[in-house]
């Protein structure tokens, strides 16, 4: 299939309730779950747990990204997903991830991701772009460093 | 295919079978067979029951078979005085698929509006036995015409789908879902605990397909709303319960939309009423009911008459005159508000246009006429037949109309004020009242609500907020107009704090076409006149 690459970029409130174990534990079948999906599916992208949220780009042939897109809206565990942008994409940028964790550690994630927003970052504030750009350069900062 | 018919003698195995039988157990030889071990062969389920009757002793019925090839036979036996039988078998395949299509909706393949209420027949029986509630959801897409209109309609196809696969994600095994046409479902919940589970539905589907959808490319947000009924409390009867639950997404829509309500008891006489209403206004322009009147606007400084608000009046002959504030509302969620306003417009500017002096008329515009992209068509239209030059009209917008989609809007204002036409900010201080519409568009003038010029002389808060406006309008080239002066004390207060016009009983009231005429005619005859005189 020659479908015209596509890019989303989306961010949630978690509505996991639980120990910080329990959240980490969620987070990682999440993401187990959506590098075989993704991977099935020829869909690549970066997913970030911070301040409580949940921020994920999804990149690949426009029908299989909405195919995705759409299981994670009938997700209970996201609330308030904002779709921020969906568009056609020159290129892959995360090419080597079927679906990379960014950030900190999905444990550090979990258990002081409350406390980030102090540190000025919050996705619920930020456009589709520069969501994007914040995954683009974690991801690359995790690739030198397991480089 | 002909009827299949095989003779069996009292042994039950077959003696005689014709050529459409042959043709149905093909390759198997039938002549000889026993006829469970006949259909055994074609591995047919529910073959025991076809000399069940016969067996208890009571008259024999069809029965339908099942073959492993799916094909379905009704069968029906008859005895002969010999011993034997005579078993006509009919393929009903066709008949049978046929009708479980009609039972679908073929767009989402799920159940429809017939197939729904049959399926509530049985549940409501099953319920009335155990004492159960069950639970009827109305749902209806918000703003999904929009998407249709303009993304066309398969992508409309699409969404519906997907909204149809997000339902069925949340509801419970044993729950039903339906399409009823168009934009509107319907889920039965039953051996639930209500009203909690229809609740918790409700609340999880507003979420849900209120969330963004990907469609071929595009971004799509629509929403929902829900109006729940329930069994046995708002009705026993199906029809009861459809049409409960279809009054309470009355309501939800009525309330705001994005949301779910219940069924209360009322819902109905407050709908017949309101419905009443509907029709009646929907004829108003037609019988001629609609009239314009003219309420007088007083220059501050001159204390001339310098133009008029045109005014709308309805009088109906049973219910005598509706407010305003009662059939304006109705009319703009109907759409009739824009065959309505843009008679206004036309009526107004045609009186204007014969008035002995050039006085300003100033018409009201509703948001729902921003929409559509006619209104510049329109009051260009108006102006021409009416021969009433653009300088000397004036529309009044509210701060909803602003809200809507902004750029629209602001585009349609400029298209406006390049015609010559002024733009007034009506109401202002009740809506947001932002500060930032001041400063995206220059309106000609900006008309203080009345609940701020109400007692103003015994108010010093009221008389503050009057001065802000004042001097915020003054400091942006903007005129203000004090709305709903009724007192001489209101006026003194109003002048000192820097309003440029005033529009009041006190000043003029509203008054037929005529009169306004008239009063028009006086001016020019005694130019020193003093409107506020009045």
């Amino acid at each position: 299939m020659t479908e015209a690459l596509h890019r989303l970029v989306y961010y949630s409130r978690n509505r996991i309730t639980g120990t910080p174990a329990a959240l980490a534990e969620a987070i990682t079948s999440i993401l187990a779950a959506s590098q075989v999906n993704n991977a099935r599916m020829d869909v690549t992208g970066a997913l970030m747990f911070n301040a409580g949220c949940f921020a994920q780009v999804l990149e690949g042939p426009r029908t299989a990204v909405e195919e995705i897109f759409e299981r994670i809206q009938q997700d209970e565990r996201h609330g308030d997903v904002s779709l921020l942008a969906f568009d056609p994409a020159p290129a892959r940028v995360f090419e080597r991830w079927s679906m990379g964790f960014v950030g900190a550690s999905v444990s550090d994630a979990a258990r002081y991701g409350a406390l980030a927003q102090e540190s000025g970052f919050d996705p619920a504030r930020m456009t589709g772009e520069a969501l994007f750009e914040t995954l683009h350069r974690l991801a690359l900062e995790e690739e030198s460093r397991s480089a | 295919m002909a009827t299949a018919v095989l003779i069996l003698d009292e042994d039950r195995r077959v003696e005689y079978v014709n050529a459409s039988g042959e043709m149905l157990f093909t390759p198997i030889d039938s002549i000889g067979c026993t006829l469970p071990a006949l259909f055994a062969s074609c591995g047919a389920t529910g073959r025991d029951d076809v000399f069940a009757s016969v067996d208890a002793g009571i008259d024999p019925t069809t029965v339908r078979v099942r073959l492993t090839d799916d094909r379905l036979l009704d069968c029906t036996l008859r005895l002969l005085s010999s011993g034997g039988f005579v078993l006509s078998m009919d393929d009903v395949t066709e008949l049978v698929r046929t009708a479980e299509l009609a039972q679908r909706d073929a767009l989402t393949g799920l159940a429809n509006r017939a197939s729904l209420r049959d399926q509530l027949v049985e549940r409501l029986q099953a319920a009335g036995h155990s004492k159960q509630s069950v639970a009827v959801l109305y749902i209806d897409l918000d703003r999904f015409k929009a998407v249709n209109d303009t993304l066309g309609h398969p992508i409309g196809d699409i969404l519906l789908c997907k909204v149809a696969n997000r339902i069925k994600s949340a509801i419970r095994e044993g729950d039903i879902v339906a399409r009823l046409g168009g934009d509107e479902f319907a889920v039965i919940q039953s051996k639930a605990t209500q009203p909690q589970a229809a609740k918790n539905l409700a609340a999880r589907l507003v979420d849900l397909i209120g969330r963004a959808y990907a469609v071929e490319g595009q971004m799509l947000h629509i929403g929902v709303s829900i109006g729940v009924a329930f069994f046995p409390n708002d009705g026993h009867e199906p029809d009861v319960l459809f049409k409960n639950a279809d009054l309470a997404l009355y309501r939800a829509k009525a309330e705001g939309r994005g949301c779910y309500r219940f069924y209360e008891p009322g819902m109905d006489e407050r709908m017949q009423a309101r419905r009443a209403l509907e029709i009646d206004l929907r004829r108003a322009l037609a019988l001629k009911q609609l009239e314009v009147v003219y309420q007088p606007q007083i220059e501050l400084a001159t204390n001339r008459i310098v133009g008029f608000e045109a005014l709308i009046r309805w009088r109906h002959p049973e219910r005598g005159g509706v407010s305003p504030a009662d059939f304006i509302p109705l009319a703009e969620e109907i759409g009739v508000i824009v065959p309505i306003g843009e008679w206004v417009l036309r009526t107004a500017c045609m009186q204007a246009a014969a008035w002995a002096e050039p006085l300003s008329i100033a018409v009201n515009l509703s948001p729902i006429q921003f929409r559509g992209g006619k209104l510049i068509e329109t009051v260009r239209s108006a102006l021409v037949h009416s021969g009433l030059p653009a300088s000397r009209l004036e529309v009044e917008i509210t701060e909803g109309a602003l809200l809507d989609s902004n750029d629209d809007v602001l585009q349609v204002l400029n298209e406006l004020r390049t015609l010559g036409v002024r733009i007034s900010m009506d109401d202002f201080g009740t809506g947001y009242s932002s500060l930032s519409y001041l400063q995206n568009f220059p309106f000609d003038k900006v008309k203080i609500d009345q609940s701020f010029v109400r007692n103003i002389d015994a108010n010093p808060e009221r008389r503050a907020i009057v001065r802000a406006i004042t001097g915020l309008a003054a400091a942006l080239g903007m005129k203000t107009t004090a709305e709903g002066v009724e007192t001489e004390a209101e006026l003194d207060c109003i002048r000192s704090e820097g309003c440029t016009d005033v529009q009041g009983y006190l000043t003029g009231r509203p008054q037929s076409a005529e009169s306004a005429a008239a009063l028009v005619a006086s001016l020019s005859r005694t130019p020193a006149a003093s409107g506020a005189a009045q």
